[in-house]
């Protein structure tokens, strides 16, 4: 057995030194200022009870007792949004899938629908759920109009406590453009050597997909799971742009009550509070995710089996 | 030369900073607002009529998205960079005088010929912190076509419907695909092509329905919530049964106020109950034939009167800041841009007491409801002296969170049908009560 080398220590020169913390100043300026002391700030004022205006008053764990044990939307407001996460993070990975397989494939003007299917996540966010919202409407709205041309009777997609949350995550499926572009970049990785050899043994379809692509996408598949749960758990534009919270709970999503609360009830350290707990929660999902993940993500070169 | 074009460069930078400086040895203040551009281009025009008018102040604008507008304030105020003064919505007009931002304007009418009229007077107790630049109350508006193609006498000017009057007129006008109207036999829900009535759900407005029905929201001190009088319940329920038990109405959850533009003015609804600045800012664009009337009523006639308000906030040039709002809100200053367009109604006890003061505006043929002055004077005048009363942000604390949040959010179960109002009210009471303790 040989002894591994010892690492040597690059050593740089006192300029390039230099060089590299100036490159990397404007970044660390903007995470601490932007990002590292507002959260600091925002768990601070979580234990305050002040309007904005008045004076700062330190009332401890009040804020968080008081959420837990007498707010009547809070619990409605965290299932709504677990809800609202679990429906479309697995819808969008699913369909986003399925996409990416389809344009993996030899079509016709691949090109054309690859930019069809992006299109979405590059339109401005008001003008799709202005749209959807026409499409989901009670009253005129076209699906609506669809099922009553039917027979059917109208679905309250938005104006029901029921259906809200879902209708809504659809509109999130429909956007996620972005993880089809990841997808078909990994899809295009997977070796075709592999595909072949199992085809040669006479694998079908379905064990090829099963077997080798599914294993070697995990990364990819990991990638897109951790961002899509950690951008639809902070979900809040459908909420102000088109149903403000209701029906009931059902569009009152944790980020959309933050943001009331602190800003239009001018109750900043209870919007904090909020902050914080959502913090919590995001931080327990991605704990989740990446403690499971050694057990199903394959890379390429392990020795894992 | 390289260090020397680096400093040259960073001297024309400070040159924007120095440009700015008051140069002109007037003291400049800012006045911040919301609205569109053709908003912006008016309060332009009076700040230039202002300007010119005097050599010791210049009032500069500032403009705030409607929907960030309180929390820019608030921020600016917590920077201590607040603008001298501005519009402030009417749900935070006693937030911001509770904390001590804004200045002291009880004696700004004081002996003045024209005065502002009770209705439209915030109070902290029995303190006024404030008057609204104008008045607007609630009516309803009806298409006359529709009346007409349904042979249906038009609303009058004199005495408003019953609910019950409302609502059976309002059957009369609804009808589906087959010309059924609610209660025929056949009559399809699902097939509505004309609706009946519209009544506008913005939480705000709900408040008059309970009045109209002899209850109300919150005692007029501002200290107690009735809220859960079984006469201000039922008024809820009543308006959310027109859509669900009625089928007069269409569903409205996510309350939005299109009973003007989407409603009568694409002929979808007959009737919509609207405050009186649709007026100036809807019915001239939609070019329909329309009438006015009184709102209809529960058990008493009456009205909502609410509207903006200028503030001069604290700071040191609160002075100019004071004297040139009083000279804004004047109905004067905004006579062609603002009252004479229909946007605002007067908000001086003068333009609806006399006679002259009534021909100034309703009698001037831009007015937009000029063509019928005998209704003109019924629905606006006289129904604003008789009927209106105060909206609850004049004397209640905290609208920002009752209104604005709680009530929102919980009467949007009551709109769809899957909960009484009866339910939701007993459930936010107490939060309710709880939101108006000022501490």
């Amino acid at each position: 057995m040989t002894a591994i080398p010892k690492r040597k220590r690059i050593r740089y020169n006192r300029a390039e030194t230099r060089a590299a913390w100036l490159c990397l100043l404007p970044s660390v300026i903007g995470l601490t200022c932007i990002t590292y002391l507002p959260m600091i700030a925002s768990f601070a004022l979580s234990l305050f009870s002040w309007n904005g205006l008045g004076d700062m008053k330190f009332v401890g764990l009040d804020n968080y007792v008081r959420l837990f044990t007498r707010d009547t939307k809070f619990y409605g407001s965290l299932l709504t949004t677990l809800e609202y996460a679990g429906i479309s993070v697995i819808g969008s990975i699913v369909y986003s899938m399925i996409i990416a397989m389809l344009l993996n494939r030899k079509v016709p003007a691949r090109g054309f629908f690859r930019a069809v299917f992006y299109l979405p996540y590059v339109l401005p966010a008001l003008a799709v759920y202005l749209g959807w919202k026409w499409l989901y409407d009670y009253n005129h709205g076209l699906f609506n109009y669809l099922i009553k041309l039917n027979g059917g009777t109208s679905v309250k997609f938005l104006d029901s406590s029921g259906m809200v949350t879902p209708s809504l995550a659809m509109i999130a499926v429909w956007l996620s453009g972005n993880l089809i572009v990841i997808f078909l970049a990994g899809l295009q990785n997977v070796p075709r050597t592999y595909h072949e050899a199992a085809e040669i043994d006479g694998a079908n379809a379905w064990q090829r997909f099963w077997n080798i692509t599914i294993p070697c996408m995990t990364p990819i598949i990991f990638y897109n799971l951790l961002m899509s749960l950690v951008s639809n758990l902070q979900v809040i534009t459908p909420a102000l742009s088109l149903t403000q919270g209701g029906p009931g709970t059902g569009s009152y999503f944790m980020c959309f009550m933050l943001y009331t609360q602190a800003f239009k009830s001018h109750k900043y350290g209870y919007g904090s509070a909020i902050a914080v707990i959502l913090f919590v929660l995001i931080a327990i999902f991605t704990g989740i995710l990446f403690a499971t993940s050694k057990g199903w993500i394959f890379y390429e070169g392990d020795d894992k089996e | 030369m390289k260090k020397l074009l680096a400093i040259v460069l960073c001297l024309a930078m400070l040159l924007p900073v120095l440009a700015m400086a008051e140069g002109d040895g007037r003291v400049h203040i800012t006045y911040s607002f919301w609205g569109n551009q053709t908003e912006a281009d008016s309060v332009q025009q009076a700040l230039d009529a202002y300007n010119e008018m005097q050599d010791k102040v210049f009032v500069e604008p500032m403009q705030i998205p409607n929907e960030q507008y309180t929390e820019t304030l608030v921020n600016y105020a917590i920077a201590d960079q607040l603008p001298d003064c501005g519009m402030v919505n009417e749900n935070s007009v006693l937030y911001f005088a509770r904390n001590g931002v804004m200045a002291d304007v009880s004696d700004m009418y004081a002996g003045e010929e024209l005065q502002p009229m009770e209705c439209i007077t915030f109070k902290d107790g029995d303190t006024p912190v404030g008057y609204s630049s104008s008045n607007e109350i609630l009516i309803l508006y009806y298409n006359k076509d529709m009346f007409d193609a349904a042979n249906e006498p038009y609303p009058s000017a004199d005495t408003p419907y019953t609910w019950d009057e409302f609502v059976e007129v309002a059957k009369r006008l609804t009808f589906d695909e087959a010309g059924k109207h609610p209660g025929e036999d056949g009559f399809n829900p699902e097939k509505i092509v004309q609706y009946g009535a519209f009544v506008n759900n913005w939480t705000w407005q709900m408040e008059v329905w309970a009045l109209s029905n002899g209850g109300a929201w919150f005692s007029e001190d501002g200290k107690e919530c009735l809220i859960n009088s079984p006469e201000a319940i039922e008024s809820i329920q009543k308006v959310a049964d027109l859509a669900l038990v009625e089928h007069v109405a269409p569903l409205n959850v996510i309350p939005e106020d299109n009973g003007v533009g989407v409603g009568i003015g694409s002929k979808t609804v007959a009737m919509t109950t609207d405050g009186t600045w649709r007026l100036g800012t809807d019915f001239p664009n939609l070019g329909i034939n329309y009438g006015i009337a009184p709102l209809p009523m529960m058990k008493e006639e009456v009205t909502i009167c609410t509207s903006g308000l200028t503030g001069v906030f604290k700071g040191k040039h609160q002075q100019e800041a004071y004297d040139f709002v009083k000279w804004y809100t004047r109905e004067e200053s905004n006579w062609d841009a603002l009252v004479l367009t229909g946007i605002w109604l007067p908000k001086s006890e003068y333009f609806y007491k006399t006679e002259e003061g009534i021909n100034e505006w309703l009698g001037n043929e831009k007015y937009p409801y000029n063509k019928d002055m005998e209704t003109g004077r019924k629905v606006l005048v006289d129904y604003t002296m008789n009927y209106a009363k105060p909206t609850c942000w004049y004397f209640t604390p905290n609208t920002q969170v009752t209104t604005n949040e709680i009530l929102f959010t919980a009467l949007q179960s009551v709109w769809s049908g899957e909960r009484t109002a009866e339910e939701v009210i007993n459930e936010i009471y107490p939060e309710l009560c709880e939101a108006i303790v000022v501490e």
